[in-house]
């Protein structure tokens, strides 16, 4: 008597799942997009900041700022290698 | 009766109705379904599938050090689409408000176009910005833009990218398949509101370029290429080289070539992209002659005890006359004679070596070879086949003249004596200890054959010594150090006249550091001094001697002196 109703519960079931679980992975798709996007700009400003390190410390520009403020090279005598 | 006529005629109409709505819902439903499923499922495909290229970005290009000396940043392109666009002045008004000016005034100006380029190479935080305004009919177009943060320090090493992001000179150039990585395309799905679904996460690092990691220190090529600039400008030289080698390894250290350029500046004449340390050719003069005193002492034709008479200065062969610059004693010792750098010595140790030993050492060091540096447009050189050389061929290539060498062969050819007769490879690529496991591998590796005998070396290495000691390169001492090398001031041939000119020259010095076990080689060439002072010893010898003194502090080179 019970199994019309038991197999109507089951698929009523099954459809909840498939629903839920299309639902659920269109949810991470969306989630994967915004840290896949967050992930590369995270990257590119790393980059970016890796670059900009390197630029300020151009040894060009050291040399200059350097004139600039009147730095002169120390006696050879005063230079203490650390290795 | 006749209510319940009524009755049923309304019903059964309603079951009509009922069922006829039905049968035209069933129809419509086999129609699509049936008859019109592919041409919907292409138009729905083409809505939602988006094929995306993800652009690898290209390989940074580091120091020994690992300071990187050029790189790749994200930068956007940012473009309208007029056809998409519904308010034009709300629009220009918000751009306005970033810095971003449209001229048209109205749609129809734009005319046809999808594509309306309006800001270059801005970065992500600015299209941000922009894109959190949700501006209809505003596209951003993302891009790699090569930066060199160094400047014009190492120029003519790294080369140039193209637009296309494609190396075209230097480094970026010779290694531009390992920097470049793959591109790929990636399948993503788009919603109504035109939001990207991604089904899986792309890790761009595993496309991008690979890093090269260079044998060039950056502070070892400022130091070479501020001291050479100071002479270049001072000298008004038309051109000027310097390279500093690691003779054990054949690793290059530091390589200039003035004058330069700016990478990341737009090239107006590609001529400037030649770096003549590679490219280039110029007669050796003098430095040349240990070419010759190498294959003497190694062939055994003269010892270091013997003794040259040097005909008064002026030495007659095949109706030419080839004279000394300096004047000598009547004798001299080898020694004194590389000391004084005596051509009418140089020719007389070359008539007991003869022209087919001479020739075949030549070759052995390495000229009118290419060297294999890992850069690109490396000539080789100019010498005359051996079966047309005339009577004067042997006299003149004894003190470098007749012959056309570049920096590289002639920098490689001081490193082989420097390194006890062995001549390796040149390389600008630093290689990675993880690939070959001790110094010793790495010698053997990049060997290319012994031109000399270790004993031969160690006389050679004492002679260039004395060359710095007593003779025309003392400007190049440098205190505590001991050093040996070699001057070379070379009448530059004018093609005009086709004689050798006494307006233009060659100044160059070639050395090393210490003298007997040697640490750098450094060779200085200054390409048309304008100066009546135009010799070795004053224009070429001290820029060695700032390099070398500021390089061996630097490297920690133990002192000797």
């Amino acid at each position: 008597m019970y199994k019309p109703f038991l197999l109507l519960i089951i698929i009523i079931l099954s459809i909840f799942i498939y629903l839920w679980q299309q639902n659920t992975s269109i949810r991470y798709a969306y989630k994967v997009s915004r840290l896949q996007s967050e992930y590369d700009n995270i990257n590119s400003e790393n980059d970016s900041l890796k670059l900009k390190i390197n630029s300020i410390l151009a040894l060009e520009k050291m040399d200059k700022i350097a004139k600039e403020k009147n730095l002169s090279t120390p006696d050879e005598n005063s230079i203490v290698y650390i290795d | 009766m006749i209510k319940n006529m009524k009755q049923i005629d309304r019903k059964i109409l309603l079951t009509l109705v009922v069922f006829i709505f039905f049968f035209i819902l069933f129809i419509k439903l086999i129609l699509i379904q049936i008859f019109l499923h592919t041409k919907i499922n292409t138009t729905v495909e083409k809505m939602i599938n988006r094929e995306n290229v993800e652009i690898a970005k290209r390989g940074d290009i580091l120091d020994s050090k690992g300071n990187i000396l050029a790189s790749s940043i994200k930068k956007y392109n940012i473009f309208l689409d007029p056809k998409i666009i519904e308010d034009l002045c709300k629009l220009k008004n918000i751009l306005s408000k970033n810095g971003i000016n449209v001229k048209e005034k109205n749609l129809d100006e734009f005319g046809k176009t999808s594509y309306v380029p309006i800001a270059f190479n801005v970065d992500t935080k600015f299209v941000d910005k922009i894109k959190n305004e949700k501006l209809k009919g505003v596209g951003f177009e993302n891009k790699y833009i090569r930066q060199y943060p160094e400047g014009k320090l190492l120029a003519h090493i790294l080369g140039i990218t193209g637009y296309s992001g494609n190396g075209l000179a230097g480094i970026e150039k010779s290694y531009n398949e390992v920097l470049s990585g793959n591109n790929i395309v990636t399948k993503n799905r788009r919603d109504g509101r035109g939001h990207i679904i991604r089904d899986k996460f792309v890790d761009k690092t595993k496309i991008c370029g690979q890093n090269i990691k260079l044998s060039i220190d950056r502070t070892i090529q400022f130091i070479a290429e501020q001291e050479l600039r100071k002479t270049f400008e001072k000298y008004k030289a038309k051109k000027a080289i310097c390279i500093v080698q690691d003779p054990k390894t054949g690793n290059i250290l530091a390589m200039v070539s003035l004058p330069d350029f700016d990478s990341s500046v737009k090239i107006k004449d590609i001529e400037i992209l030649k770096n003549s340390a590679i490219s280039d050719i110029y007669e050796p003069g003098s430095t040349f002659k240990i070419v010759t005193v190498s294959a003497a002492l190694e062939e055994k034709k003269i010892k270091l005890s013997d003794v040259f008479y040097l005909e008064n200065g002026r030495y007659k062969i095949a109706n030419h006359t080839i004279k000394d610059n300096h004047k000598i004693e009547d004798c001299v010792s080898l020694s004194k004679a590389l000391e004084q750098s005596s051509n009418i010595a140089m020719v007389k140790i070359a008539q007991k070596l003869g022209k087919e030993n001479l020739y075949r050492y030549i070759r052995k060091f390495g000229f009118y070879s290419l060297t294999g540096i890992d850069l690109p447009d490396e000539t080789k050189g100019l010498l005359k086949d051996i079966k047309k050389w005339n009577a004067l061929s042997l006299p003149t290539i004894s003190f470098g003249q007749s012959i056309g060498v570049t920096a590289i062969q002639m920098i490689n050819a001081f490193s082989a004596i420097a390194n006890d007769g062995i001549l390796v490879k040149p390389s600008v690529k630093y290689i990675e200890k993880s690939d070959i496991k001790t110094v010793e591998n790495i010698c053997n590796h990049k060997e290319i054959r012994r031109v000399i005998s270790i004993e031969t070396a160690q006389i050679l290495k004492k002679l260039l010594k004395n060359v710095v000691d007593f003779g025309t390169g003392k400007s190049a001492k440098i205190p505590g150090y001991t050093v040996g090398g070699k001057t070379g001031t070379a009448q530059k041939f004018d093609p005009i006249t086709k004689t050798y000119s006494l307006k233009y020259y060659i100044a160059s010095f070639c050395g090393m550091v210490p003298a007997m076990n040697p640490k750098i080689v450094i060779l200085v060439i200054i390409d048309e001094p304008k100066s009546t002072n135009y010799y070795a010893s004053s224009v070429a010898s001290p820029v060695f001697a700032n390099i070398a003194k500021r390089t061996a502090q630097y490297l920690n080179i133990i002192k000797d002196d």
